[in-house]
């Protein structure tokens, strides 16, 4: 397989694949940006 | 603590380094290394995402598990562990969320590619949808309960919630369904081809790490919440005792 047909969208398996892959990079990034959002506006306390 | 601090952070940047390297080299292993597969084509390189992800959203539970249990347990003997425990339930419920949505999502493109359908109420698919639902209802507890025992609660919901984890496990070997029988330990005539071994191990590797990264990550972000709550709570003692009687 290629980076062409890995974004192949001319038929409904090449999608499906893609659209997997993306739905695992975009839920996990996500969450981590979410994390680091908070991290960076949530002020530590005293140790 | 304070001269904790840098050596923890270095060492946070390398798991998440050596994390994202080890993603990054299963993933070129599964979608340009491995040869096609016979039967389903391309889209069978789901396998490699969905198969380890599947595998540790039923790991996270355990871990919730065992938090809730020492949260139990120490919540009136030793408050300030019990506090760590509960920090470390709460980040680990929410990773079996991010974990257990990606295996549903994943199964699902999967499922409408090779069966034709997006779902059917097949036992391993409803048990692991019924694990998401319970560990969704667990943070939502989290979030809106008002009773001031929303800890206590959310840890007698995760011990009920970590029941689900064998059935979904079993659910097929004990029920020969729609989703295929088990790949590895599923007895004689289990496992795959060799060749697929590589993109598999490399993928369950990276997405440990990262799950391992992306847990100690949430659970620092809730102690420094809790420490935050802590010193405003100190500071309105101090303030109220500042006051001119």
């Amino acid at each position: 397989m290629t980076w062409h047909s890995f974004f192949d969208l001319s038929t409904m398996p090449h999608r499906h694949l893609l659209f997997a892959y993306l739905t695992v990079w975009v839920i996990q990034g996500g969450y981590f940006a979410w994390t680091a959002w908070n991290w960076v506006n949530v002020r530590g306390g005293r140790r | 603590m304070e001269q904790r601090t840098p050596t923890l952070r270095s060492v946070a940047w390398l798991w998440f380094g050596i994390s994202t390297a080890v993603l990054i080299i299963g993933f070129r292993q599964a979608i340009f290394l491995v040869p096609t597969d016979a039967a389903q084509g391309n889209v069978g390189r789901i396998f490699y995402y969905h198969v380890p992800i599947a595998m540790l959203s039923l790991i996270f539970p355990y871990i919730n598990f065992a938090a809730s249990l020492f949260y139990l347990y120490w919540r009136r003997r030793d408050p300030l562990k019990a506090l760590t425990a509960d920090a470390l339930a709460l980040s680990t419920a929410e990773v079996t969320v991010v974990y257990s949505s990606i295996c549903l999502l994943t199964g699902m493109l999967w499922g409408r590619a090779t069966w034709g359908i997006w779902w059917t109420w097949d036992p391993r698919l409803t048990s692991m949808l019924l694990l998401w639902l319970l560990y969704v209802s667990y943070l939502m507890l989290r979030r809106f309960s008002s009773t001031g025992q929303t800890q206590t609660l959310a840890a007698v919901l995760s011990v009920f919630a970590a029941v689900d984890v064998p059935i979904v496990y079993m659910s097929i070997r004990w029920w020969r369904t729609q989703h295929p029988a088990p790949v590895f330990g599923g007895g004689p005539g289990s496992g795959v081809d060799p060749s697929m071994l590589p993109a598999f191990y490399w993928n369950l590797a990276g997405w440990t790490l990262w799950g391992i990264c992306i847990v100690l990550f949430r659970f620092s972000l809730e102690r420094r919440r809790q420490h935050a709550e802590q010193e405003a709570a100190l500071q309105a003692i101090e303030a109220s005792l500042e006051i001119p009687q």
